[in-house]
């Protein structure tokens, strides 16, 4: 048996009582994410060709592309942030932000009938560059997650 | 005497994932435990069916958060091995570097989670202190702080730059000082000796007997170590398995933090020995379908684990399934958990590190 008056804990606690805190007050300061770290897609609707290369290799299903409506849309709280999506876009029409959007973990219908974490654009096939139009009526309705 | 049934779990303050242990007890003692599992079964195996073989890794990482990285690599082996790929170098060391720090990332979780069980709240939050700046490696290295989605069949994604590793190596290091004083702690505390030391003693034979894998059996003094069988460039490393003889709750500890500074010798051994330079290919990218079947084995940072593949030639495999090392030590921890005392249960079940999420998938 270790000798019990021993106590290894003792240097440690005195020099936390001198030293700064290891925590950040967090939300009034907030560390910057790192460069090349994981956040939130986002998306250029000039330079997408529609070729629907995103949504037929994204693992869980979170884009969705039609040629016809010239629609590009994306559930930001399905998206699992892989960067396959990135990797083969071959117009570079999508880039992965750094920074993490805030998404609504709440289920609820917004004033405009939008979805939470849903976002959309629309390319009108008269117009060169249409300004991004966010969190549109969902395609089919706008229902309740 | 009468006997009582206590269930332990599946909602428990050690327990950070739901496991239920139906504890019959004689006065105190525990005769019996019968372990119930299936909370979190999420069905990942059955997706290969529908997900492609391309896409399944990312939800193969998605087994378990704390040994991620180690899932998405055995996963991207398995697929290499058999499409008959050779990955680059650089990606093999890479890959090795990273499953060593995720190794370094476990254990001191593990360690904080322990202190916590035997009331050592203090010492919970260093070990966890610590764990933050493995985490800040990895978002500043892969993008992501659990999840890394950097492995890819044929390789990985991205680079790390010499001066980068090198300043990871520095950091490790410096790490390695601190932990050397959390670790004496653990060492030389009377009253971790006297709750941990001599509880729950699974001796060589049973061990051997029950199939014990990873740090629970080299507590018990079997040198088994599967990154002694040389695959993923583990047989260019100078390697010996940490292995303590006296096979009890303590033993156990101590494996975990010598297997820490154990991982920062090898990262030390990777960088050197890899090849250096900027721009090195990365990847080789998988041509066609996959055919075939085949078993791979890693050392997990809780022992061994062993993927079965079976890919018949199309987009989709044929069969995914995962031995994880936890299912492997339950056998240990109820024999362990027969015949001691009540308020012995939460260590023994966590000094056998159990990870649900990866043992029901």
């Amino acid at each position: 048996m270790a000798n019990p008056l021993r106590l290894p804990m003792v240097p440690r606690a005195l020099r936390n009582l001198v030293s700064k805190p290891a925590t950040r007050r967090y939300p009034y300061e907030i560390r910057p994410r790192f460069e090349g770290a994981r956040g939130t897609i986002e998306f250029d609707v000039d330079t997408c060709n529609y070729c629907m290369l995103c949504m037929r290799r994204c693992p869980a299903a979170a884009i969705t592309v039609s040629r016809e409506d010239r629609i590009w849309a994306i559930e930001h709280l399905t998206c699992i942030g892989c960067n396959v999506c990135v990797e083969v876009c071959a117009k570079k029409s999508l880039t992965m932000s750094k920074e993490s959007k805030p998404v609504h973990t709440h289920a609820e219908v917004g004033p405009h009938g939008e979805r939470p974490g849903h976002e959309e654009w629309h390319k009108e096939e008269t117009q060169a560059a249409e300004p991004a139009v966010q969190a549109a009526p969902a395609v089919g309705g706008a229902s309740p997650v | 005497m009468k006997r009582t049934v206590v269930p332990f779990g599946p909602q428990h303050p050690v327990l950070p994932e739901p496991l239920v242990l139906d504890l019959i007890l004689e006065d105190e003692k525990v005769l019996d435990a019968i372990p119930t599992i299936g909370y979190i079964h999420r069905g990942l195996e059955m997706m290969v069916e529908r997900v492609e073989y391309t896409e399944m890794g990312f939800v193969v990482e998605r087994i378990c958060g704390i040994c991620s990285f180690m899932h998405g690599m055995g996963y991207c082996v398995s697929l290499e091995t058999i499409m008959n790929i050779e990955i680059p170098e650089r990606a093999a060391w890479l890959r090795l570097i990273w499953a060593e720090i995720s190794r370094i990332q476990s254990h001191l979780l593990w360690l904080g989670l322990g202190a916590d069980a035997f009331g050592f709240e203090n010492l919970f939050m260093h070990c966890w202190r610590m764990r933050e700046q493995i985490l800040d490696i990895f978002e500043k290295t892969t993008g992501g702080r659990i999840i890394h989605s950097v492995n890819r069949i044929g390789g990985v994604k991205r680079d790390m730059s010499d001066t980068e590793l090198a300043a990871i190596l520095v950091q490790l290091q410096d790490l390695g000082k601190q932990f050397k004083k959390t670790a004496n702690v653990f060492g030389t505390d009377p009253s971790i000796a006297h709750r941990l030391g001599g509880v729950g003693v699974l001796s060589m034979e049973d061990a051997r007997a029950v199939d014990c894998v990873g740090p629970m059996a080299r507590a018990s003094g079997i040198a088994t170590d599967t990154r002694l069988i040389g695959a993923n460039y583990y047989d260019r490393i100078e390697l010996e398995p940490v292995v303590e003889t006296a096979g009890d709750c303590l033993a156990r500890v101590v494996v975990r933090m010598r297997e820490i500074d154990q991982s920062i010798d090898i990262i030390r051994q990777a960088i050197d020995k890899m090849p250096k330079g900027e721009g090195m290919p990365l990847e080789t990218k998988p041509r066609g379908n996959p055919m075939g079947e085949v078993f791979t084995r890693l050392e997990q940072p809780r022992g061994e684990v062993l993927y079965y593949v079976k890919a018949n030639g199309t987009k989709n495999l044929e069969r995914f399934r995962a031995r994880t090392p936890t299912f492997a030590n339950i056998p240990a921890m109820i024999k362990l958990v027969k015949g001691c005392e009540l308020a012995d249960v939460p260590n023994i079940i966590l000094t056998i590190d159990p990870c649900i999420s990866c043992t029901e998938r």
